[in-house]
C-alpha cells in the first residue's frame, strides 16, 4: 500500500516536470509548425546554468530566473539565425534542431565533464508534509513542482485563448499573410513564440534540476520524454501535453516501481496502443 | 552504359583501396571497413527516403534487434553464428512490421518524431534490462565469424566481406527501384491520392519498403557487431542516430549512393579530426548544420543545385 501510494505520488509529481518540459516544445510547434529537437539539449543547458547561479549566489530563484531568460534568449537566437530561413520546411527545420543539439552536447560535456549533478533545494522550501492516513511524509518540494505545472498550464490556456495577444498569435498561425495586412510584425510575434516555448524550458531544466539529477547523456532522455508526451497527448495541444504528461509520468513509475525490467517496453507499448487508435495522438488534430 | 562505367571505376577504386592506401593498418578498417558499415546502414534510410519521401530515424532500432540477438546469443548462449545470424536479421526484418504498422499511419515530421522515439525507446529498454542485455556495459568480446576456414578477425578480409555486401545490397535497391512495385512506389511518394484513385493499395506497398529497409538495417546490425565487436546502448542511442542521419543528409539523401558517399566522407573526416581534438561530434555537428543551410541535396545533389541555380539566374537576366 505504502509503495502503491508513493508511487502515485512520484507519478503524478513527476508528469508536472513533463508537463513543464514539453509544453514549450508543444508551444512552439503548435502555433509555428516548427519542431524543435533540441530540446533535450535546452533542458540540459538550463539545468548546468541556473545549477552554476544557485552554486555561486546560494539563492535557487536566482538560478531559476537566470535558467529560463538565458535559455528564452539562446533559443531566440538559434530561431534567428539558423531555422527562420526555412521555417516552412518542417523536416529540414527538425534535422537543423537535430545538429545544433549535438553541438550542445558536446560543449557541455567539455565544460561541465560527464559527472552528474543537482540542485539544491531552496532552504524554504525544503521540507516534508505527512501523507494522510500513512504516517509517512512527502518531501514538499515535488509537490510544489506539480502546483507550478498546473500554474504554468493555466497561465498558458489563459494567454492564448483570453488574451488580445493569444488572438494575434493565433490568428498569426491560421493566416500570416492577412494578419500582416492588419498591420501586425508576424515576424516579431513569431520571436515571442520562440522566446517564450525555451523559457519554459529553461524553467523547466532550473525545476528538474532540482528534483532530478542531470548530466550526459540527460538530453536524451528528456528528449525522448517529451516526445513521448506530445506524441500520446497530440502535437501542438496544450492539454494534450497535460494528459500525455500524466499517463507517462504516473504509468512509468508504476513501470519502474514493479516491472523495473520491462520499464521502457511498457511506456512504449502505451505510446504505440495509443498511435494504433489515434495517429494523430489523443487531442491533436487531423493534419 | 555512362553510369556503368562509374559503378565499375568506384568497385575497382574499393577492390584496390587496401593496397595503394598510405598507413593500411590504420585506413582499411577506421575508413574502409566503418564507411562500408556506416553506409549500409544509411542505405536503408536512403531507400525510404528516396523512394517513399519518408525520413526514418527508426533504422536503428532494427539494427540494434538484430545486434543485440547475435550478441546475447552467440556470447552468452554459445549459439553458432550459422544459426543465429540469420535468425536475428529474420527477427530485425520483421520488426520492421511491427514499428511499420504504427509508424506507416503518419507522414513528414511525425514520421520523423515517431521513429526517432522508437529508436530511444530501444536505447532505454538495452539500458534498463540488465539480465538480458547487460545495461550499460553492454555486451563485449563478441567472437569474429570464421567462414570455410577464412578468419574474419583480420582486417582485409572483414574489408571485403563488407565491400561484397555492401555491393550486393546496393544493386538489390537499384533493382527494386526498377521492377514494378518500385515505380509504384515512386507514385505514392509523389502523389499517394492520385495512386489511390488508380486502384493501388497504398497500405501493402509502404510496408513492403518499410520491411525492405529493416531487412538492410538489420544487416547493418550484424556488421557493426562484427565490426566492433561489442555491443551497448550506446549503439542505438541518440548520438548514433544522429550519426546516420549525417552521413545521409551530408551524402544527399535522395540518392542511393550518397548513403556511401557520405559514408567515406564522415569516416575520413572523423577519423582525421579526432586527432585535433576530442569533441569531434560536435564538429560533426557543425558540418551538418552548415551542409543542411547550404546545400540540403547534400554532395550528390551539389551538381544539380549549382544547375538549378544558374538556370534560376539566366531566366532571370532575360
Amino acid at each position: 500500500m505504502t509503495q502503491f501510494v508513493f508511487t502515485f505520488l512520484n507519478g503524478i509529481t513527476l508528469a508536472g516536470l513533463y508537463f513543464l518540459v514539453a509544453s514549450g516544445l508543444t508551444l512552439i510547434f503548435g502555433l509555428m509548425r516548427v519542431i524543435n529537437l533540441a530540446h533535450g539539449a535546452f533542458y540540459l543547458l538550463a539545468g548546468y546554468i541556473s545549477w552554476t547561479v544557485v552554486d555561486k549566489t546560494n539563492n535557487w530563484f536566482y538560478g531559476a530566473v537566470v535558467g529560463a531568460l538565458s535559455l528564452g534568449i539562446f533559443g531566440t537566437l538559434v530561431y534567428v539565425l539558423l531555422l527562420r530561413k526555412f521555417q516552412y520546411e518542417e523536416l529540414r527545420v527538425a534535422l537543423i534542431t537535430l545538429g545544433v543539439s549535438l553541438v550542445l552536447a558536446q560543449a557541455m560535456l567539455a565544460i561541465f565533464g560527464g559527472e552528474y549533478y543537482q540542485t539544491n533545494i531552496p532552504t524554504p522550501l525544503s521540507f516534508t508534509i505527512p501523507v494522510p492516513g500513512l504516517g509517512l511524509s512527502y518531501p514538499f518540494f515535488r509537490i510544489f513542482v506539480l502546483l507550478l505545472a498546473i500554474a504554468v498550464a493555466i497561465g498558458l490556456w489563459i494567454f492564448i485563448t483570453k488574451t488580445r495577444y493569444g488572438a494575434i498569435i493565433r490568428a498569426g498561425v491560421d493566416d500570416t499573410t492577412m494578419v500582416s495586412a492588419l498591420g501586425i510584425n508576424v515576424q516579431a510575434v513569431f520571436i515571442w513564440i520562440f522566446f517564450l516555448g525555451s523559457l519554459l524550458v529553461g524553467f523547466a531544466g532550473a525545476v528538474g534540476g532540482t528534483t532530478n539529477s542531470f548530466g550526459m547523456g540527460s538530453d536524451g532522455d528528456y528528449l525522448l520524454f517529451s516526445l513521448q508526451v506530445v506524441i500520446i497527448g497530440g502535437l501542438g495541444s496544450i492539454g494534450g501535453v497535460a494528459i500525455g504528461s500524466l499517463l507517462v509520468g504516473v504509468i512509468g513509475q508504476y513501470a519502474v516501481g514493479y516491472f523495473p525490467t520491462f520499464a521502457g517496453i511498457i511506456t512504449f507499448t502505451m505510446l504505440i496502443l495509443v498511435l494504433a487508435f489515434r495517429p494523430q495522438g489523443i487531442l491533436g488534430k487531423k493534419s | 552504359m555512362r553510369s556503368q562505367i562509374k559503378y565499375a571505376i568506384v568497385i575497382a577504386l574499393a577492390i584496390a583501396f587496401p593496397y595503394i592506401t598510405p598507413d593500411p593498418d590504420f585506413w582499411v578498417s577506421s575508413g574502409g571497413t566503418r564507411a562500408l558499415w556506416l553506409g549500409v546502414a544509411a542505405l536503408s534510410m536512403s531507400f525510404l527516403n528516396r523512394n517513399l519521401g519518408l525520413m526514418s530515424l527508426g533504422q536503428l532500432f532494427f539494427s540494434g534487434v538484430s545486434g543485440y540477438i547475435v550478441a546475447i546469443s552467440s556470447v552468452m548462449h554459445g549459439v553458432k553464428f550459422g544459426t543465429s545470424v540469420p535468425l536475428a536479421i529474420l527477427a530485425g526484418t520483421l520488426s520492421g512490421v511491427v514499428i511499420g504498422w504504427i509508424a506507416l499511419k503518419t507522414k513528414g515530421v511525425y514520421f520523423f518524431m515517431l521513429t526517432l522515439a522508437v529508436t530511444l525507446g530501444l536505447y532505454s529498454f538495452a539500458n534498463q534490462a540488465q539480465e538480458i542485455t547487460r545495461g550499460h556495459t553492454g555486451i563485449n568480446s563478441i567472437p569474429s565469424p570464421i567462414i570455410f576456414g577464412m578468419d574474419f578477425a583480420y582486417v582485409k578480409p572483414l574489408y571485403y566481406l563488407f565491400l561484397g555486401i555492401s555491393v550486393l545490397l546496393f544493386a538489390l535497391c537499384k533493382f527494386v527501384e526498377r521492377t514494378s512495385f518500385g515505380i509504384a512506389l515512386k507514385g505514392v511518394r509523389d502523389n499517394e491520392d492520385r495512386m489511390v484513385s488508380m486502384g493501388y493499395r497504398i497500405m501493402p506497398l509502404k510496408m513492403i519498403a518499410f520491411v525492405f529497409s529493416a531487412f538492410i538495417a538489420s544487416i547493418a546490425g550484424v556488421m557493426g557487431v562484427f565490426y566492433v565487436t561489442n555491443i551497448s546502448p550506446d549503439s542505438v542511442g541518440l548520438l548514433r542516430s544522429i550519426d546516420l542521419l549525417v552521413i545521409v543528409v551530408v551524402g544527399g539523401a535522395t540518392y542511393l549512393g550518397g548513403a556511401f558517399v557520405g559514408a567515406v566522407l564522415i569516416a575520413v573526416f572523423e577519423a582525421i579530426i579526432q586527432d585535433f581534438t576530442v569533441y569531434y561530434v560536435g564538429a560533426t555537428g557543425i558540418l551538418f548544420i552548415v551542409v543542411l543551410m547550404l546545400a540540403p541535396q547534400g554532395l550528390m545533389g551539389i551538381n544539380a543545385q549549382i544547375r538549378a541555380k544558374r538556370a534560376k539566374s539566366e531566366g532571370a537576366s532575360k
